[in-house]
């Protein structure tokens, strides 16, 4: 007498209201086009668009080096809802949607070892 | 212990499920988008059957549906005499191809650059995505509707069926016919399996193996019933079967010995596939449904799950199964 194979689910239907493509889904963020695209100045000047280009990089590298220097520090976020927490930054992943964070100061406790989601963060502080 | 394969049942379609294909393996796993008759192709994430979303648009019944190997952009064949292609990420439409007939297939290069359609009025199309404005490139011959149509040979060649009861290979620079297969009656289905060079065909109730470049055959095996599409295994030991008395069917390609069959879905079974990693076939049916079948019963992968037998008398399977399915609110 075989025993049916068990499914932990059945697969997830359609949402009635939506026609899917959730922009939340991993697989969205990482490869829609990006959200700031260049100027309109830049589209048709080359030249701007380099410097464009240039500033965007600088500011990248800048924001890399920032997530470098920040680890094992403490680090002060701000998040919506007027919620402020501190923790001890680890990693961020290579996407920048969530952090890794260790010792999470919260109003319900400390939270040994957590992920921030960084969409909830509107920003963060730290000492060099 | 026996294991009974449990199918996974993939609803949403409200109308005969014509086509389905899978992506190639990306970093976020698999990717299967059904072609449908209700006009609305869906995408569905190909471990779990889960849907992703619904490409909106098309104005008639969906014929054909293909997405590319890293499962970025879809493209569809519809009643609305349109072939569409689609960003498969957003769900947004990108291009609409106008035909002056029902277009039936369309098929992305392996650089996703050049697609080809095929339908109704008896053409092939070769339309340049990185110039969608240029009118395409058309190859005729076929003397009836063309049914299906691929790349082949590194994209360097073109295989199409039609209900002229002919297979035709073309060569893609000159445009021209290379060689022909006459059949009695008209193809159902076929598949291009590019690892080995294997052309997979299926009518009436046989399934037919032909070597893709040389249109010479490797062999055929019959199946009890009448089969409409067929799919081999990516590493050639099994290929699987589904047509009109509703069955799937398991063959051991080798032996061409039918080592299991299953029932489930309500009306003929319309199509067929194996999933890039061989672990599991999708099922496309006239019953709205699809349906997902695990290649090796009782392994855990996707949403099944291994029960080892000590643990059956603490986790009743009938607990795990019996759970109605969830609509997302």
């Amino acid at each position: 007498m075989a025993t049916p194979v068990p499914v932990l689910r059945l697969p997830k239907g359609p949402d009635p209201n939506s026609r899917g493509f959730d922009p939340n889904s991993p697989r969205f963020i990482a490869l829609c086009r990006t959200s700031i695209s260049s100027s309109a100045a830049s589209e048709s000047d080359s030249e701007q668009l380099q410097k464009e280009q240039h500033a965007r990089s600088v500011l990248r590298e800048g924001f890399l080096r920032c997530l470098l220097s920040m680890t094992n520090k403490k680090v002060q976020f701000q998040m919506y809802e007027n919620v402020k927490v501190e923790a001890t930054f680890g990693a961020s992943d290579i996407d920048v949607l969530n952090f890794q964070v260790s010792d999470l100061h919260t109003p319900i406790g400390v939270q040994k070892e957590a992920l921030i989601r960084c969409q909830d963060v509107i920003s963060f502080t730290f000492d060099i | 212990m026996a294991m009974r394969q449990t199918p996974l049942t993939c609803s949403g379609h409200t109308r005969p499920v014509v086509d389905l294909a899978f992506s190639g393996i990306t970093p976020y796993g698999y990717f299967l988008i059904s072609a449908c008759k209700d006009g609305k192709p869906m995408l569905r994430q190909g471990d779990t059957g889960d849907w992703i979303g619904t490409f909106l648009g098309h104005k008639g019944a969906v014929w054909g549906a293909t997405l590319n190997t890293d499962a970025t952009k879809a493209a569809t064949a519809a009643a609305d005499f349109t072939a569409k292609v689609w960003d498969a990420v957003s769900g947004d439409e990108v291009l609409s191809l106008a035909h002056k007939h029902i277009v039936k297939t369309v098929n992305f290069t392996q650089d996703s650059n050049c697609l080809l359609t095929g339908g109704n009025d008896k053409l092939l199309r070769l339309y340049d995505l990185s110039n969608p404005d240029a009118a395409p490139q058309e190859i005729s011959g076929h003397t009836s509707a063309i049914k299906k149509a691929l790349w082949c040979n590194d994209d360097k060649q073109i295989l199409s069926a039609a209900e002229d009861k002919t297979i035709r290979l073309w060569d893609r620079s000159s445009m021209e016919e290379v060689k022909t297969l006459t059949f009695d009656t008209s193809v159902s289905s076929m598949e291009y399996v590019a690892d080995g060079q294997i052309l997979v065909i299926t009518y009436g109730k046989t399934i037919a193996f032909y070597n893709a470049l040389s249109l010479e055959l490797i062999k055929t095996v019959e199946a009890p019933a009448s089969i409409n599409s067929a799919s081999l295994h990516p590493e050639k030991d099994f290929f699987v079967a589904g047509g009109d008395d509703f069955k799937l069917y398991k063959f051991d390609y080798s032996t061409k010995e039918e080592l299991e069959s299953y029932k489930g879905h309500f009306g003929p079974v319309h199509c067929v596939r194996f999933s890039p990693d061989g672990e599991l076939y999708a099922s496309g049916s006239e019953d709205g449904t699809l349906r997902l079948w695990q290649t090796a019963v009782g392994k855990t992968y996707g949403l099944w799950k291994c029960v080892l037998p000590e643990d059956l008398g603490t986790e009743s399977a009938e607990q795990l199964y019996a759970s109605t399915p969830e609509i997302k609110a």
